[in-house]
């Protein structure tokens, strides 16, 4: 899986550069030549910009002005009511905190558990590796929907519910066979010379795991964690069954909040709470891009 | 040898999460309840609805403080959208709330029922001397709702519905409140013809659409119509059933319900209605909350007439014969039914319909004992037609299956838009019906 | 050496922890789930075994195949559609926009970062024809044609579905598959091009063969993912108008949730698992197939 390693580097870098014969220059011509590339950019933007523009400018609208103004008219005002609504009725610092709470830890067990697994799956030498990964692929297959009712039991009579223990454990369950799996695949593109020569220094498994596997597919590793941040992040299905209280609630399952009893939807607050969440997501991206940039050009080892 | 040991310890590992897994499955629901006696009142909601736990929280500060001190009220919500599919978790694991609203499909209710998960509330009211407490009207809907001679939940809320109407635009074109479907008719061909669109509805959720079809059919064939279909006396698709989801259809083809009403959702639907966009609005009277909002409701509260469903020419119900529906009500746990829930349910039955009333406005199906003096003109039609109705009616797929349900009002914005016939429709849905 | 690389306890520390929890929490709720398969009832009333009339039920029930086909149609669009149009999209990535790339390629992959309420709420409005007109609408009476009912007509509300996954999804894919473009060496294009080779003749000849591994996983990705929907379809149509937007994963949660059949649920469940399963190992098979050609 070459193709991790490079989106790796392309969602880190916002303007990466791939070294190509250098375009010449030919003047009106060239222009005119260019013009219907331009124009289909020019369109891909606004199909992808503007509709995301219009959900921000939601965060400032009244309900009257979502329901009986046109799609296309700006905010009358630039209150931040909704934003005062989405914290104070809304209670929705509980929820980011509770989606934090629950999706950083298990997107750390989900990549640790992970490329251990692969690693041993992959570069260790046994037999029934290739029956345990399959085992690990069929998870990939099977619909959510399919393990609530067990699961909720479980969790059930365990007395787990009532916390976040239960969305956790299922993050990290459910997020394990797409991990092992491209994580596996990683590690068979990796000479396998390298990991003999490790051993033949006279490191054990675990040390050539941990200070040679490891780094060698830390870009990987970024890549797998943005995947399935995106995914638990943006869960509802799981959150929604397994939350039973209030104070439990995350950011996806509070969104719901802002509907009324007879289907009313009350789009102000709604697109503000989203506003706040995508911002949020935005800041940590761009707080992680600098971190593994800074830890690139420090001279660790690229894949 | 690393290989050997991991086949031997994968094979019996397989056998063993086979074997314990089936065994898990067939065992029945068993453990420990969140219903049972831990000194408290526990009250399960969906997020959406938010006078219930408003109420029960004035009662405990007010005139519950007593069953407050001893069982304090813990209140929690869940999503509206899957709230069928938590309560029937909880109930698996046999670990409902003391105080939880109901099942929002009736035929999920009465498994819980069945399982004698829910305590008969005709009983214990009895017991504590509180039966009259409850409203005849309120009482029959829900004992019509959920099947048998027993009261299984108490009437938070009692709406009646009918057509709303924009008084000025009747006036402005020269039609009166119509007493008849043909009335209603023509007074949708006058309005169309002027310009003005007859009918907003929902037709996204489809029930504001089946709720004509229903409505029809009781004024048609009278008030048991639609139980002869639950109990299996009649079909939906015979003729004269037909004729109802006909009725309706017509509208929809004749575009009474204005362009594009499969989309429409209760948002746009209500905000129509409110801005002077359409004449009638087929709604419950739980939108007087919009109603009697000022920043929503332009045309005015004093402009809003309400006409019940009109009569059928010939038929043989009468236009008296009021639809209601007592919105999600609640029920108590059986397995949670101490004597401090008892307390608490001995005052709710005592207070709820006054502090409901006089805090959020809602009419709930509870006897009133100081009835607020100063009413909004809306909310004071309803109390009116409340008092008055010598009877009231269910709604359409109120003794449907699950199934039936989600059929029927997936499929109504068809018959809103002209897609589907009545004979169609009512083939789905009657079809829908027997399998569940 | 060979032992060190078959060293037991490395083996059981490295895949013991990820084996455990995804035995418990996947493994043993899905075999869990096989066994309410041969079952009728819902955990409320109780389980009975009744043999395999769920199986039989499921063959003869219309409901069901109308779901099959939906999801079956909504699979093969999409990850056709999202596929391709990311294809499309890595190729201007690297052949035409260079260095520029990084900015439109972020701009593109942002909206698979938006919740699917967010979209859903935004796709609505888009396409509202009543009572306020949206701006597909609009444009459309611009040119003199009616406005259309998009979501309470069955195949015009398909396509939204469609196109709002797309205009999620195309920009994460762009980026996948741009990743494995970026990776096909210079000296091979240039060689190539030097052959006279150029335009279509190149990405037919060149391109495509080698991008074919980052070509696979996508597609797995993309039909394993897409013959689950379920967050999009019961945001933004609900399976209607009727029932003609309602995929498995949504007729299974209906079935076993709303109507309390819960064993014919786990059997409905289980014939999605086996039309993905169905479906990788088609899509393994026959790309293996072009590579021994190629």
């Amino acid at each position: 899986m070459t193709s991790a390693t490079a989106l790796t580097e392309d969602l880190r870098t916002v303007a990466v550069s791939s070294p190509r014969e250098p375009r010449r220059r030919r003047g009106a011509r060239d222009f005119f030549a260019r013009l219907p590339m331009r124009l289909i950019i020019a369109i891909l933007l606004v199909v992808e910009i503007y509709p995301m523009l219009w959900m921000f400018l939601g965060s400032f609208k009244t309900q009257s002005e979502f329901l009986s103004e046109p799609f296309w008219a700006l905010p009358a005002s630039w209150s931040l009511d909704n934003y005062v609504e989405v914290f104070t009725t809304g209670g929705f610092g509980q929820y980011i905190l509770n989606s934090v709470i629950a999706v950083f830890p298990s997107l750390f067990c989900i990549l640790l558990f992970g490329v251990a697994a692969g690693f041993a799956l992959e570069v260790l030498v046994w037999k029934g590796r290739g029956t345990v990964l399959l085992l690990f692929l069929a998870g990939i297959m099977v619909p959510a929907q399919m393990i609530l009712l067990p699961l909720f039991t479980m969790y059930f009579r365990t007395g787990l519910t009532g916390s976040l223990w239960p969305l956790i454990l299922t993050y990290i369950a459910t997020g394990l066979p797409l991990t092992v799996f491209m994580m596996a695949t990683f590690f068979r593109s990796v000479p396998r010379e390298i990991f003999e020569a490790a051993t033949l220094d006279g490191a054990s498994m675990l040390r050539a795991f941990w200070s040679v596997g490891i780094p060698l597919v830390r870009n990987a590793i970024f890549t797998v964690g943005l995947v399935q941040f995106f995914f638990i992040w943006n869960d509802l299905l799981i959150a929604l069954t397994f939350t039973t209280s209030s104070d439990l609630r995350t950011i996806q399952v509070g969104l719901l909040n802002f509907t009324g009893q007879y289907g009313a939807v009350q789009y102000g607050p709604t697109f503000a709470a989203i506003a706040v969440n995508v911002f949020g997501t935005l800041a940590l991206y761009l707080f992680l891009n600098q971190q593994v940039m800074k830890g690139l050009t420090a001279g660790s080892v690229k894949g | 040898m690393t290989t050997a040991l991991m086949r031997r310890r994968l094979l019996p590992l397989g056998a063993l999460l086979g074997a314990g897994a089936l065994a898990l499955t067939a065992c029945g629901p068993a453990g420990s309840g969140g219903g049972a006696d831990d000194g408290s009142f526990s009250y399960l909601g969906q997020t959406e609805n938010t006078t219930i736990i408003n109420t029960l929280e004035t009662l405990g500060a007010e005139q519950c403080a007593a069953a407050e001190k001893a069982a304090p009220l813990e209140s929690d919500s869940t999503a509206g959208t899957q709230w069928d599919q938590k309560l029937q978790l909880l109930a698996g694991q046999d670990a409902l709330s003391d105080l939880s609203m109901a099942a929002g499909t009736p035929s999920l209710m009465q498994q819980f029922i069945d399982a004698d998960q829910v305590l008969d509330l005709s009983e214990a009211l009895d017991d504590l001397g509180v039966a009259d407490k409850i409203l005849p009207a309120a009482e029959s809907t829900i004992k019509a709702l959920y099947g048998g001679d027993s009261l299984y939940a108490l009437p938070t809320e009692l709406n009646i519905e009918g057509f709303w109407y924009n008084e000025q635009l009747l006036a402005d074109n020269g039609i009166e409140a119509p007493q008849t479907w043909d009335e209603l008719v023509a007074a949708a061909a006058t309005l169309k013809s002027a310009g003005v669109q007859p009918f907003t509805a929902a037709g996204k959720d489809g029930w504001p659409i089946t709720r004509l079809v229903g409505d029809y059919i009781v004024r048609d064939l009278g008030p048991d119509a639609l139980k002869k279909v639950a109990d299996g006396d009649a079909k939906l698709t015979d003729p004269e059933y037909v004729a109802a989801a006909d009725a309706v259809a017509e509208l929809g083809a004749s575009g009474y319900f204005g362009d594009a009403v499969g989309s429409v959702d209760y948002n746009a639907a209500l905000n129509q209605f409110l801005t002077g966009g359409a004449a009638f609005f087929y709604m419950g009277s739980w939108a007087l909350a919009n109603f009697n909002d000022e920043e929503q409701n332009q045309i005015g509260a004093d402009n809003i007439g309400f006409a019940p469903f009109p009569e059928v020419e010939g038929g043989a119900g009468s236009i008296d014969q009021v639809p209601a529906n007592v919105g999600i009500p609640v029920m108590l746990s059986k397995k949670g039914y101490t004597d401090s829930t008892a307390d608490w349910l001995k005052c709710i039955a005592e207070n709820y319909g006054d502090t409901v009333l006089a805090e959020s406005g809602v009419v709930s199906g509870f006897a009133l004992e100081n009835p607020p003096a100063d009413l909004p003109p809306t909310t004071q039609i309803v109390q009116d037609v409340i008092a008055n109705a010598p009877s009231s009616v269910l709604w359409f797929e109120a003794l449907f299956t699950s199934k039936g349900t989600t059929v029927s009002q997936t499929n109504g914005g068809g018959l809103g838009n002209g897609t589907l016939t009545g004979a169609e429709f009512m083939e789905l849905v009657q079809s829908a019906n027997d399998e569940g | 050496m060979e032992k060190t690389l078959g060293d037991k306890r490395a083996i059981l520390i490295l895949l013991g922890p990820a084996l455990l929890v995804y035995t418990l929490i996947m493994l043993v709720p899905i075999v869990w789930s096989l066994g309410y398969t041969v079952m009728d009832g819902n955990p409320i009333v109780g389980f009975q075994f009744n043999g395999f009339d769920n199986f039989v039920k499921f063959f003869g029930d219309p409901a069901a195949w109308e779901a099959v086909g939906f999801t079956l149609r909504y699979a093969l669009v999409l990850t056709v559609l999202q596929v391709g149009i990311g294809f499309l999209l890595a190729l201007l990535y690297v052949f035409w926009l260079r260095k520029a790339s990084g900015l439109i390629r972020t701009i593109v992959f942002f909206p698979v970062v938006l919740p699917t309420v967010a979209v859903a709420l935004l796709f609505q409005r888009l396409f509202e024809a009543a009572p306020t007109t949206g701006p597909v609408n609009a444009l459309l009476n611009s040119f003199g044609l009616e406005s259309v009912d998009w979501f309470g007509t069955p195949d015009a509300s398909f396509w939204i579905v469609i196109l709002m996954d797309l205009w999620r999804s195309m920009g994460f894919y762009a980026v996948l598959l741009y990743a494995g473009l970026v990776d096909i060496p210079d000296e091979l294009l240039e060689s190539a091009r030097l052959d006279g080779a150029s335009g279509w003749k190149l990405i037919r000849s060149i391109v495509l063969p080698l991008s074919l591994p980052v070509l696979l996983s996508s597609l797995i990705f993309s039909i394993n993912g897409t013959l689950k929907v379920f967050d999009t379809v019961v945001a933004l149509t609900n399976g209607g108008p009727g029932n003609a937007t309602t995929p498995l994963t949504v007729y299974m949660f209906e079935t076993s949730f709303t109507y309390g059949e819960y064993g014919y649920g786990s059997t409905v469940a289980l014939m999605l698992t086996i039309l993905c399963l169905l479906f990788t190992v088609f899509i393994f098979r026959s790309t293996r197939r072009d590579l021994t050609k190629g």
